[in-house]
Formats: C-alpha cells, structure tokens, sequence
C-alpha cells in the first residue's frame, strides 16, 4: 500500500502545510522520510491522534500539538499528514 | 529500600527538557542549577548531594531528552550515556503535567532500565491555569510507581517527593521497543489520567505568546527590546555606573588611597608601578575589572536572565530560520547566537543541543567570529552610543555582513547535513524575581572568580613588557598592521593583544582609550569591528578545543584572523576614500 493511494483513498487526510491558522485537525501519521526526521517529530509528540491547532503559518509553521508549541520549516510540515477537525 | 551501603545511593533527575529538573535539583541540593525557560539550559550533567531522610546521596541534573535512543542530540546523548552506564540508581522522572503524553512515551522508554522509579508531576499550577487537571493516583496506578503533584518553584511538593523516594520501585509498563508503540501506550494511558476542558485562564500569556512570534508584531517587539538593551546596557551600565565607578569612586577615591597607602607604607618606585602605576594592579586591572566590566556585565547579565526567564529568546527562531538556513543551519541556532551575548564560551557548549556536526562547527565558526560577549557588547555601546548611532549601525551591519557572508561560505564549502528545523517554543512566563537574582548573583560571582585574576595576569603581563621595553617593539612590530592597513594609533597594538587573553580585558582597553579621547569615530569603529571580529578569548579558545578538538580550533584561528584584519583594512580603506566622518 503506497502512501499515494493513502492520501488519495481517504480525502480528507492532507499534510499541515496545508492548513490555515486557526485550523484544528489530528495528526494521522508522519510520512517516511530519510533522515532522523520522523524520529525527532515523533519524540516532541506528533504521533498518529494527537490533536493540533494550527497558530501560524508564516515566516515558519507554529502549531500547538497537544499541549507543546512547535515551530517547524514549511518541507517538515508538507510531510506531517492530518485530518482536520470535521466543522 | 534505605539501608548500609558501601556507596551513597545514586539518584538522577530524568525528564522532557524544560520541565524544571534543574529547579528540583535546587530544591534538593541546595546548589544552584542554571534554571531558565527554553529547551537546552542543561547540556551538560550537574552532580550534587541531597539529604534523604537520614541518608545522603547523590544526584545528578540530567539534560533535558525527548527520546533516549533513535535520532537524538548530543546533548541527550548524555543522558542516555548517564544511565545506559548503570550510573543512577534510582530514576525521579521530572513530568511536565501539561505535556504528560510527552512524559509517558519518556517513561515507557525508562521502563527497560529496570531501576526504582518515581515521578514528580511537576507544573501543577501551569496545568491547571490551563484547565487541565492530572490525576495523579490514577497516574500511578497505571505506572506502578509513586507520583508526586509539585509546583517545584514554589517549593510545593518537595517533602513528600523527599518522603516517598524509598518507595521508589520498577514501572510496571509493558517493554515497547519501537517508538510508534511507545507513542500509542502514552496516547492511551494520557487519555485515561487527564481531563482537558477548553477554559484556560493563562489569557494574556497566550497573547503575549502569539504577539512575540508572529512578524508583525514580533518585528516590533524585537527592536523595542534591543533599544532597552541599549538604554540599560549601554546608556545606563556602560555610561552611568561606569562614569560613576570610574571617574568617581576609582579615580577620586580607591586607586588614590590606595597610591596614598602604597607610596607610604612600600615606598619603593617598583612597587609603586606595579600596584598603581600607569600598568598597575590596582590602578589598571582592578579599574578595568570592577569599574569597566562588572558595571556592564551585572546590567547585562540582569536583563538577559530577565529575557532568558520569560521563554522570548527561542521564539526568534521563529523569524530567523530562512537566515539561518542560507548559512547551512537552521533557526534553532538562534540559541547558542543569543546566548553567545552572555559569554560566548558558555554559548560554543550550547551548540551541542544542534543536530549534526557542520551545524555544530558552522555555530562554533559564528559565535568565535562575530558574537560580542557581554561586556565587549557593553563597551561597544558605550563607546559607539558616545559617538553617533550610525556608528553603531555601521559595526553591527558590518559584523552581521562578516557573519552572514562567513556562513553562507561554510554552508556551502562544509561538508555535511543540516538538520530540519523543528523546535519546541516554550510558554511564556512572567520571570521569578528570585530566580532572576540568583541567576545573576551566580553568574556575576563566577565572572569575578574567571575575568579578575585574569585582568591581573594581563596586568602583570603588560607591566612587565612595558619593563622590559617589550611594549615598545610590539607597538613597532604591529605598526604597519595597526597604523599602516586600519588607521589605528599605535596603542592599539597591545589592547588587541589583550584582547585575546580575554575580549572584555582588550574592550574595557579601548574604552579607556576612547575616554582619553585619543580615538576618533572612525577610528573607533574600526578598532571595534576588528576587535569583535577578532580570534575569540584563551577560554574560548580551550572550549572549541574540548568541544571540537586542537585541529579545528587552530583552522579556525587560521580563518577568523585574517578575515578580522581585511574587515578592519577595508573599512579604513572606504572610510577614507569617501570622506566618511562619525
Ligand atoms: N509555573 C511553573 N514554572 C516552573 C515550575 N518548575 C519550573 N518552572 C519554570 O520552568 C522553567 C524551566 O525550569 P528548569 O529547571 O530550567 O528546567 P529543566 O528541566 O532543568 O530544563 P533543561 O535543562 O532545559 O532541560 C523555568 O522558567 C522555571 O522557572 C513549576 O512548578 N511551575
């Protein structure tokens, strides 16, 4: 199962790079990336249903996820895939 | 579990960085952990005793760590060294009540030591201001070992943890080696023991949190904090308690007394130069020490543990990650660059929370060639803010220029990765007026015990070449260098001399100089470009060595000396040839 038909299969999974501030959404996975990437992200919290809150997007993305503020370059967020919170 | 043994028990503070490790260790031992509000104030372990009941034992600050194995800094790398060794104990997991599915997926990884375990639910009071609440039985039902509420600066919640130590025991969660595991139990357990309801009450620390790290209002705020820098630091540190211990105190009072005391109790001509002639002890190393530099670095040192206190500092990173990443970094590095402000020999050891060894040496490189330490900042302000503000700007965009110009070579020449920027911001807090003092006290006694007996060898150093008519010959030898390529008078040859001894030894040089009004504007701009430029202090020096090895110490060496003498060259050169005036 490649990690196209799982964005495509269900529409509603898109990464955080996507979303405006504001936005709530779930974190459903992080994608496999080279480097330690996955690990560091994994290790400050952002694992599959941990809640988040996008505070900003620009210069970088702020997002709260859970209860820890983070603030990543914009290629980490594209990898960070959510579900956002159904309005 | 107390009991005759051959050696004290062995304790380690463990937690998530930023939770208040080093305020428990305070508690505990009595001893004085730098306690501050961003992510990395610890990177390196702090060993201590701590009364126990009857029993003293050992403890020990751990650096603050996210994961202990899989992809971690090297500064986690100590911890996770501290108890791969077998080197606790005992384990007292430090839990941000806040972050409590962060402190889980942290115990489910300390679970496989196998050692006693108890946790202390720290931040209670942050938690709950937030409307979230922890509870703490349920917590230690799930884990098997004792939890204890605190508020650790506040001190709530020290005697119990200090009262259930000895029922410490092993947790009784299951072994997951995979993180993925380790992340789904704490999710779950998390969900079970803590209720979130949306009322907060930490409204104006929210704002104030989001108002420091958004751009239009962040950019603002940045300036309007360094202006207070200036008026505090530079205008008030730097002009009047300097004017006043200086010209005052040291020039009316202490250094005549004291010439009054020498001449009659040991009045011999040698001793006389030597204590309080124009090279002496008293008259030159103790002033430059205690009317230049304390004054400087004690206002200093007040406002940046107030900053530090307050969680602004790692919200820059926010804005400079672009910078940074041109120059093969990325915005955490804002870090050790801020900190470098303090003392840039501290700062090269915070480069180890930086994930990869180019980001490491890069951040090395930077803080060696352009970071001023706090009290050459000082005297730069206090010496530029004398002369005009574009002076001031023209050092500060020339060094910037140097740095960024510097980086973005070795970003591209070094090889190596850079890392992603992810970055933890920690809350906004209103600074402890205790912590604040302490801190201070600590770090202005520890600048006296480091800079004073090295201001006196300086002394003593110049005294005797000066003896030896040595001072002569190199003002001769620098000539063409200092006189000749940066338009310098010749005394300048021996305050950058000084200045690698220490930096604020050869600022608080050039501050005299400057006062004797033997500089002119632009004169004084070049001799402080060169001089902030220039190669970093003896103990600056010594801690690449320790932190990086003898080779990359002296390439840098090789680098920044030239770069710092054509920097000054040039902008004699262009001074001069556009008439430019200060
Ligand atoms: N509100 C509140 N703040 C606390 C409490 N305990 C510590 N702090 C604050 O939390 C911040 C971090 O404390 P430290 O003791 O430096 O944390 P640490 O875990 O040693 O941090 P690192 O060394 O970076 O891993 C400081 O600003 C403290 O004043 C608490 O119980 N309540």
């Amino acid at each position: 199962m490649s990690s196209m038909r799982l964005v495509s299969g269900s529409d509603r999974v898109r990464p955080l790079s996507s979303l405006a501030a504001g936005t709530h959404a779930t974190v459903h996975r992080v994608q496999p990336h080279g480097g330690d990437r996955v690990d560091r992200l994994v290790a400050l919290g952002v694992t599959a249903g941990a809640p988040i809150t996008v505070l900003q997007t620009f210069p970088g993305i702020v997002f709260l996820c859970d209860q820890t503020e983070l603030a990543v370059e914009r290629a980490v967020a594209d990898t960070i895939l959510v579900k956002p919170a159904e309005e | 579990m107390l009991r005759l043994r051959a050696r004290p028990l062995r304790l380690a503070l463990v937690g998530n960085p930023n939770v208040g490790k080093s305020v428990v260790f305070g508690a505990l031992t009595g001893r004085y952990a730098t306690v501050s509000n961003y992510p990395g104030t610890t990177v390196s372990v702090t060993r201590g005793r701590a009364l126990v009941g009857a029993e003293v034992c050992d403890l020990v600050d751990t650096p603050g760590v996210n994961a202990l194995s899989g992809a971690i800094s090297e500064d986690e790398r100590i911890t996770s060294q501290v108890l791969e060794r077998g080197e606790a104990d005992l384990i007292i997991q430090v839990a941000d009540a806040r972050n409590i599915r962060r402190a889980l997926m942290l115990t489910a990884e300390l679970a496989t030591f196998r050692k006693p375990v108890i946790v202390a639910l720290n931040m209670v009071d942050e938690a709950l201001a937030r409307g979230i609440v922890v509870n703490a039985e349920a917590l230690s039902t799930e884990l098997g070992v004792p939890v204890v509420e605190m508020v650790a600066i506040e001190g709530r919640g020290l005697q119990t943890l200090r009262d259930l130590l000895p029922d410490a025991t092993a947790l009784q969660v299951p072994h997951l080696r995979d993180a993925a595991a380790r992340a789904a139990w704490a999710h779950e357990v998390s969900g079970r023991v803590r209720t979130v309801s949306a009322l907060s009450i930490a409204r104006a620390q929210e704002a104030l949190s989001r108002a420091t790290r958004s751009p239009i209002t962040g950019i603002p705020i940045l300036a309007l904090v360094l202006y207070v820098m200036y008026l505090f630091v530079g205008v008030f540190g730097a002009q009047t308690l300097v004017g006043f211990l200086e010209q005052d105190v040291f020039g009316q009072h202490v250094n005549q007394a004291a010439t009054w005391l020498v001449d009659r109790t040991l009045p011999f001509a040698f001793v006389h130069d030597l204590l309080v002639g124009q090279y002496g002890l008293i008259t030159m190393g103790l002033t430059y020490a205690i009317a230049i530099v304390l004054p400087v670095v004690t206002t200093f040192f007040l406002l940046f543990g107030f900053l530090e206190d307050s969680g602004y500092i790692p919200r820059l990173a926010v804005f400079s990650d672009r910078i940074f990443r041109a120059m093969g970094l990325n915005g955490k590095a804002v870090l050790p660059m801020v900190l470098g402000l303090g003392c840039d020999t501290m700062a090269t050891m915070t480069t180890r929370i930086l994930a990869t060894p180019k980001e490491r040496l890069i951040a090395i490189l930077l803080l060696a060639l352009g970071i001023p330490c706090s009290a050459q900042l000082a005297t730069i302000l206090g010496i530029l803010g004398g002369v005009s503000f574009g002076a001031l700007l023209t050092l500060f965009g020339v060094v910037l220029l140097q740095m960024f110009v510097v980086g973005w070579l070795a970003g591209r020449l070094l090889r190596g990765e850079r890392s992603d920027f992810i970055m933890e911001l920690p809350p906004i807090r209103l600074p402890k007026l205790r912590n604040l003092l302490t801190k201070t006290r600590m770090r202005v006694w520890w600048y006296l015990g480091e800079a004073v007996p090295l201001f006196l060898v300086g002394t003593l150093l110049l005294f005797g070449l000066d003896r030896l008519h040595a001072l002569d010959a190199i003002a001769a030898a620098g000539r063409p260098i200092v006189t000749g390529l940066l338009g310098l008078p010749p005394e300048t040859a021996q305050i950058l001399m000084m200045g690698f001894l220490r930096r604020d030894y050869g600022a608080a040089g050039l501050f005299h100089l400057a006062q004797s009004g033997a500089l002119t504007g632009v004169q004084a701009v070049v001799a402080l470009t060169v001089m902030t430029l220039f190669i970093p202090c003896v103990a600056n020096f010594l801690m690449i060595i320790k932190e990086r090895g003898a080779k990359v110490a002296f390439t840098l060496l090789g680098v920044i000396t030239p770069i710092a003498v054509f920097t000054g060259a040039g902008l004699h050169y262009v001074f001069d040839a556009f008439g430019i005036r200060f």
